[in-house]
């Protein structure tokens, strides 16, 4: 009992007052103690949370693109004053090609009967000021002497006249001894003046067209069609007192096919010409008073208004919705950063694993064995080594773009080219080191001891040079998150729409975003920094940590 | 202590047969060089040097730095491949062993080396360390192994606790003791100690010596004791051989060549042996010059360079071993 009280009892120079602790946790010890390796494992952890947890927190998705809603100054309608005589003709009458032409001639000079293209004799009844009546002329042999209707056309000023039969006639010549008479027979009436009726679905008959404009051009406030009274009220005819259809001498067209100018916004669009203001107010379908602003450029007006319009939300700042804003194609940069970090980072790892494995069996080779096997692998590093990798990524570069590779095939070959350019450096650190431990004693002793080359191999030779792998590596993890940036910089790495933290500084190219833009580019670039930076740190700490000069 | 192990081991030698027999074994390093990476030289490390070790002894193998001790120790063990002559070890001659026999031969002849602190891989706890090559040879069950461990590294003074933790938390002498429990635990019968106490200091010395010499006695062990420490040597050794440049100039019981050297560089190498008591005067024989390259010997003895004697024969001839008796062997001109 006495003993075992003894044996508990711990002297001040007894060794199992001292906590046991493997080469592993002393490094481990060494490293939490070293202040900036600590800052950078927070940098690189913060940096995975937000590339692989934030990425799937964030509602958006790397290649989403977002519209906003914008005011935007939009053409509504035009209006040009008409310079043309409209033709409506009679149902079931087809005029020549050219009456437009010809009609207008004919009004201008006075001279109101023509002959068409085909061949056909027309003419023109003034109905009332520039509102003709069109008709096909057959000339007759009549006499027109002392003609109560002809005597009274000639004294309103008018060139045709009705006779008892109810047959009209046009006449040439008034006042001569023997004026030209033709029968007429109405083809339809032309006049500067569109119709626009107030329920969009009405269609007028010609005998109300006809009605309308003799009765506008007269000043008559009432006229007979189709055996309805209309009232004339100024530009606006009343039907039964309601608005039925506006007269106007301006001709509107909407700017987008399907939009239907009400005859009220006319005659408010007209009202303000008039008036000579550039804008004027005018509800829309939902009675919101929307601002018009009149352009008249040669007597063509526009009315153009501030339209709410679905547009690319490209360079938007900071806000609540995107919080580092968005980029050239509307996409929310934090999901392009939070992706991008997720593929700088993998490109990162996946790169120096490879040169890991591969450099460790090279060099492990190469050292183990020595010989002409060491002298054929380090030949082949050296050539390695020399090939100029910025061309050799440009080629390779511009061959994927040939062939349009997808953008997770140039991840992978970006990966693939990175290593297998990268590993020669890890080789020649694994070769020198295990040329160096081969020659310890503690190598001599094992195998001395006869333990089996496997067994030197993994147990003493790989577990020796794992410190300084592992140095290298989380140094080399920044080297290599920087090439991919460049290249991707460059636009031979990972290309739109996937995105990478160099693809997003792309951006920097044009200067104006460069200069106006500033959260497009400036998280990318930090955050490449920082997670270089910290590997750095952490490639330091480990060094000093491993490094067996440096006592606990 | 001393004169009591002398007595037994010189009763030993004059019974037991030897464990160990050297014949005129060489071993010569090339020097690679020119354009081409042809040989244009050679290192003679170990150039004709023949001995023998009866079982159970001590023999100490003393001499200068590069004078081929530690190359002698290791062409025996194998650890380099020899250039001529022949190691025959119980009867076997170990140049012709195939790789499974070398294995089988690994566990009968171990090595102690001079650094304790290169020597211990720094990556395994200490039981892993002395316990890798009881399993690689599957020496014990796995059943008894726990306890053939601790029985091996009580019996080299470390404590049980040990066990698990890693080479750096051990001082110099605790290393060596764990190199020497690691080369004990496969059961030897021959451990050649390349200067094992010499990176130690004094008083770590003596308790590895008499640790080695306990050892001895437990297993009857048959000890090569390479050192340039004469004092360590006489300490622990039954017969001496002293080499110079690859060459080994005199052998003899410890006593015969402590009470009488005769080789000219025996002599000098043991008026050098520092006096504890300041009034015994000593005539100290200091060697002129360095010693010379062994890529480049010179003829003759090779010693004549630096000798004191050095008679115009010498510079021509190179000596034989001649016997002085009581197994006492010279090589000098000057005994012929």
């Amino acid at each position: 009992m006495a003993n075992e009280n003894n044996e508990n009892k711990m002297a001040l120079d007894d060794a199992n007052r001292v906590k046991v602790l493997s080469p592993g946790m002393m490094v481990f010890k060494r490293f939490i103690r070293n202040k900036l390796a600590i800052v950078g494992i927070i940098i690189i952890v913060f940096m995975f949370l937000f590339s692989f947890v934030g990425g799937l927190l964030n509602p958006y998705s790397q290649s989403q693109v977002f519209y906003t809603t914008e005011q935007i100054l939009k053409d509504y309608a035009g209006a040009t004053s008409i310079d043309q005589y409209q033709i409506q003709q009679v149902d079931g009458v087809k005029l020549p090609s050219d009456i437009f032409s010809k009609t207008l001639i004919a009004a201008s000079t006075g001279k109101y009967v023509f002959e068409t293209r085909d061949g056909s004799l027309l003419g023109l009844g003034n109905v009332g000021e520039n509102v003709y009546v069109i008709y096909s002329l057959e000339e007759v042999n009549m006499l027109l002497k002392k003609n109560a209707a002809y005597d009274a056309a000639v004294a309103a000023g008018e060139n045709y006249f009705t006779d008892d039969d109810g047959l009209t006639y046009l006449f040439q010549d008034e006042g001569a001894a023997f004026p030209t008479v033709y029968a007429a027979s109405e083809m339809g009436v032309a006049a500067m003046k569109s119709f626009t009726p107030y329920d969009s679905s009405e269609k007028f008959s010609y005998e109300f067209y006809r009605g309308a404009l003799v009765a506008s051009a007269n000043g008559e406030k009432s006229f007979q069609a189709d055996g309805t009274t209309y009232t004339v009220d100024e530009d606006v005819i009343l039907k039964d007192g309601a608005e039925y259809a506006l007269i106007s001498d301006v001709n509107f067209n909407a700017a987008n096919s399907g939009v239907f100018i009400s005859p009220a916004y006319k005659d408010a669009a007209l009202d303000a010409i008039a008036a000579g203001q550039t804008t004027f107010m005018f509800p829309d379908e939902d009675g919101t008073e929307i601002e018009y602003r009149i352009e008249n450029k040669n007597g063509q007006y526009t009315f153009r208004r501030y339209q709410e319009t679905r547009v690319i939300d490209t360079y938007a700042h900071p806000s609540k919705d995107h919080w580092v804003g968005t980029d050239a194609n509307g996409m929310d940069l934090l999901a392009r950063l939070m992706y991008g970090g997720r593929i700088s980072l993998l490109i990162g790892f996946v790169v120096i694993f490879i040169e890991v494995f591969i450099g460790m069996i090279i060099g492990g080779v190469a050292g183990f064995f020595g010989g002409w096997v060491d002298n054929l692998l380090m030949r082949i590093v050296d050539v390695v080594y020399c090939i100029p990798t910025m061309p050799l990524y440009l080629i390779l570069g511009s061959i994927m773009d040939y062939y349009q590779a997808s953008a997770t095939t140039r991840i992978y070959m970006l990966c693939v080219i990175m290593a297998v350019i990268g590993w020669v450096g890890i080789a020649r650190i694994v070769r020198g080191q295990i040329l160096s431990l081969r020659e310890q004693e503690f190598m001599v002793a094992a195998e001395a001891t006869g333990i089996s080359t496997y067994r030197r191999i993994f147990k003493h030779l790989i577990p020796n040079v794992v410190p300084q792998l592992i140095v290298f590596a989380s140094m080399g993890l920044g080297d290599v998150i920087l090439a991919e940036a460049t290249l991707s910089f460059l636009g031979l790495g990972i290309k739109y729409p996937a995105a990478s933290w160099g693809s997003i500084i792309n951006a920097v190219n044009d200067s104006y975003v460069m200069s106006n833009y500033l959260f497009v580019w400036l998280p990318a670039g930090l955050f490449i920094l920082l997670t270089v930076l910290a590997f750095n740190f952490i490639g330091d700490g480990l060094r000093d940590a491993f490094d067996p000069k440096m006592k606990r | 202590m001393s004169t009591e192990v002398n007595t037994n081991a010189a009763g030993n030698s004059a019974s037991g047969e030897n464990i160990l027999e050297i014949r005129n074994l060489k071993k010569y390093f090339p020097i690679k060089g020119g354009f081409f990476g042809g040989v244009t030289g050679q290192v003679k490390a170990v150039d004709d040097v023949s001995f023998s070790i009866k079982k159970g002894t001590t023999m100490g193998l003393v001499g200068e730095s590069g004078c081929g001790k530690s190359t002698t120790g290791r062409t025996i063990l194998r650890l380099l491949e020899k250039t001529e002559g022949d190691i025959i070890f119980n009867g076997q001659d170990v140049s012709t062993l195939n790789k499974k026999q070398l294995r089988e031969l690994r566990t009968k002849m171990q090595i102690i080396f001079q650094d304790p602190y290169s020597s211990l891989s720094p990556r395994l706890p200490i039981g892993e360390i002395i316990g890798e090559a009881v399993k690689e040879h599957k020496l014990v069950p796995d059943s008894e192994y726990d306890d053939y461990i601790t029985n091996i590294m009580k019996e080299c003074g470390l404590q049980e606790y040990h066990k698990d933790r890693y080479p750096h938390e051990f001082s110099g002498g605790q290393r060596q003791r764990i190199c020497i429990a690691r080369a004990l635990a496969l059961k030897p019968e021959f451990v050649v100690c390349d200067e094992p106490v010499s990176a130690l200091d004094v008083s770590i010395q003596a308790q590895i010596i008499n640790l080695l010499k306990q050892l001895q006695e437990d297993r009857g062990l048959t000890y090569l004791f390479i050192s340039h420490d004469l004092s360590v040597v006489e300490h622990i050794s039954d017969t001496i051989g002293v080499m110079y440049l690859g060459n080994l100039v005199e052998t003899g019981n410890t006593e015969d060549i402590f009470a009488n050297p005769l080789h000219p560089y025996t002599k000098a190498l043991f008026s050098a042996i520092p006096m504890p008591d300041p009034d015994i005067k000593k005539d100290r024989i200091l060697l002129q010059g360095d010693i010379p390259s062994p890529a480049n010997p010179p003829k003759g003895c090779k010693f004549h360079t630096r000798c004191s004697q050095c008679m115009g024969k010498c510079k021509e001839v190179a000596p034989t071993p001649k016997d002085m008796g009581n197994g006492h062997v010279v090589c000098c001109h000057l005994y012929e």
